[in-house]
């Protein structure tokens, strides 16, 4: 197993009548260099999932597993395995601390203890991979940028650890389309060749759905359905009623496909959209 | 009703420079002309850094222009004796549903701003009993605000916003951090009272299918207004969003690389609906 959970359970304020089981009995397991998403409605359990998947939550019962670690068993070992899990939050923004941009995506790399040098050539290349030139930025105060703009620092900080997993809690929000555009290309990039394991929680699976091979879907703190995109999203109906919605190009697909017309709608992006669409016209000219 | 000619906000050739910023950089805004008529509905979109966020600060006196005037109601947003009245005139809904939510009970934060107006209490009470019956809120009242979902958190935001009688709502991306059921629920709130009520608003997003609902749709590039028009003249427009790192509605999207294909669809498609209503027109006509 390389990273997942055993019949993970998490009780916030236990035996106080604020008790709330955020998660409850959850397994399941991502592969190394896997793509999973995290799918649920808001208070599903989430953002509680995976900050037990880089140890800044304990279990309450259950088991979290990375790279043959039980991370619950871990003391001192820890800190060490949890860089190399590096975790985006939802609101990444509100945790800057540091007064330039520089310090900001240089203070992970500096607590390894990496040289200057080391940490200045990371910081440089960290922000040319988010598509945001270092010379214009690299001394401007955190707080001195748009909110995409923070939102791509916030995931420069993260990649200047170069972590083996990146978990990322609900990436595009606040990014146009360009700035998604780069954070995909970029994510696809680091798993296919670097090996890099991605998780990702979001409500916006138009882009991010053709990347992933695994789906992950919440409900009220249970793992109620675990598989393939495909499958996933196959079921529709089930979804909705769930309160998510599937992909807008499966959407689109099934519409056609209720009124009739011969197409696949399991369906995640533009151009698969289109060449299906195509199909079915070159089907009727033969 | 409304009288549609009347302005509520004019903002007559504004610029604004954050201090600090660096001299060579480009303002984050720049002769901007534009004003917002009773009841009116405006998307406003464009990329990351663009200066969406600052135009609505400068709309509702959070800050004041570098050059050029904003009037809101008549008054000048320099006009300081006056300020409070401005953001009674136009209130403004935040992306973070958790960092608007202030007193302990919805009921309270729904009365908050109100008061602060020195209202007598019977007509805090009434207000709050209308714009709770309006938003569903009632059910609410008692509940913590941590407590609700981030749909909901944001119905309460927008209560509170109401509750002063407004003209006008400015809205900073309020459904990016939403799931799509939570989602939905903010869109349809805000369609109702821009319908019902005649309220004027002014809705910056990402999400192109959220620009379709809006009378005009207004867009800025680094800092300047580059385009407005009706949804359909805009977001029909992919050359224009194309080139500036953006992106169309997945309808209008799909439907021009069909038409690049040869398929004979109509201009004017920007919803699901449309799109699968002409595939399907012309399958039939085949
Ligand atoms: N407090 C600040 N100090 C200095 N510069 C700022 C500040 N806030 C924003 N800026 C700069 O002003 C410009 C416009 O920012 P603004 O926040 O208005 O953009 P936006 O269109 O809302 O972007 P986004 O879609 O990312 O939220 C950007 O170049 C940004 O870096
Ligand atoms: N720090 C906390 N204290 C108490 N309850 C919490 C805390 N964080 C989350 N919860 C509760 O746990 C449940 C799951 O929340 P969360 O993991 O944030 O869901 P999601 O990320 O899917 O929106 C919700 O009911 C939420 O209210
Ligand atoms: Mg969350
Ligand atoms: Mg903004």
């Amino acid at each position: 197993m390389f990273i997942g959970t055993d019949r993970l359970t998490h009780t916030y304020m236990p035996g106080t009548p604020y008790a709330k089981k955020a998660l409850d009995n959850v397994s399941f397991e991502i592969k190394q260099g896997g793509f999973a998403l995290v799918i649920g409605r808001s208070g599903s359990g989430k953002s509680t999932l995976i900050q037990h998947l880089n140890g800044l939550l304990k279990p309450t019962s259950g088991r979290v597993f990375f790279d043959g670690h039980d991370l619950g068993q871990k003391g001192n070992e820890l800190l060490k395995i949890r860089r190399k899990i590096g975790l985006v939050f939802q609101m990444p923004e509100e945790l800057f601390f540091s007064e330039t941009i520089f310090d900001e995506i240089a203070f992970a790399p500096r607590n390894l203890g990496l040289e200057e040098t080391e940490v200045q050539t990371r910081v440089i290349e960290a922000l040319e991979e988010v598509g945001m030139e270092a010379e214009q930025f690299i001394d401007r105060h955190p707080f001195q940028l748009s909110a995409g703009q923070k939102r791509m620092v916030a995931l420069a900080a993260v990649l200047s650890l170069r972590p083996e997993v990146l978990i990322l809690d609900e990436p595009t929000a606040g990014l146009d389309h360009s700035g998604q555009k780069i954070l995909f290309k970029l994510l696809a990039s680091l798993n296919k060749k670097k090996n890099m394991t991605f998780i990702i929680c979001t409500h916006h699976l138009d882009q991010v759905a053709a990347l992933a091979d695994q789906v992950l879907v919440l409900q009220e703190g249970r793992l109620v359905m675990d598989g393939f995109p495909q499958k996933i999203f196959g079921r529709r109906s089930q979804l909705i009623k769930m309160g998510l919605s599937p992909p807008v190009t499966a959407e689109i697909m099934a519409d056609l496909a209720e009124r009739g017309l011969d197409v696949r709608s399991d369906i995640f992006n533009l151009e698969d959209a289109r060449a299906e669409i195509n199909r079915l016209r070159r089907h009727r000219v033969k | 009703m409304v009288n549609r000619s009347e302005i509520i906000i004019e903002a007559k050739d504004l610029a604004y420079q954050y201090t600090g910023e660096e001299e060579a950089s480009s303002p984050a805004l720049s002769g901007v002309n534009i004003s917002v008529h009773r009841g009116e509905y405006i998307a406003l979109i464009g990329p990351n850094g663009s200066g969406k966020t600052t135009l609505l600060k400068l709309f509702n006196a959070l800050l004041v222009p570098t050059n050029g005037e904003v009037r809101v109601e008549g008054i000048s947003t320099f006009d300081e004796e006056n300020i409070l009245s401005i953001r009674r005139h136009c209130g403004m809904i935040f992306q973070n549903p958790d960092n608007q939510l202030v007193a302990t009970t919805v009921e309270e934060d729904i009365a908050f701003g109100l008061e602060n107006l020195t209202l007598p209490s019977a007509e805090i009470q009434k207000r709050v009993g209308q714009v709770s019956s309006v938003l569903g809120l009632q059910d609410l009242l008692q509940q913590a605000p941590h407590m609700l979902s981030g749909g909901e958190k944001q119905r309460v935001a927008i209560a509170g916003v109401l509750a002063m009688q407004p003209g006008c709502i400015l809205m900073d991306e309020p459904t990016a951090m939403l799931d799509p059921a939570g989602r939905n629920d903010v869109l349809q709130t805000v369609q109702h009272l821009n319908s019902e009520q005649g309220l004027a608003v002014v809705h910056v997003t990402h999400f192109p299918e959220e620009a379709v609902m809006a009378d005009r749709v207004v867009v800025l590039e680094d800092g300047r207004l580059v385009a407005q028009g009706s949804p359909k003249e805009i977001l029909g427009n992919t050359s224009l969003l194309h080139g500036l790192g953006l992106q169309s509605t997945a309808a209008v999207e799909l439907a021009s690389l069909l038409r690049q294909d040869g398929f004979d669809l109509p201009e004017g498609i920007i919803t699901n609906r449309e799109l699968v209503n002409s595939i399907c027109s012309l399958e039939q006509t085949d």
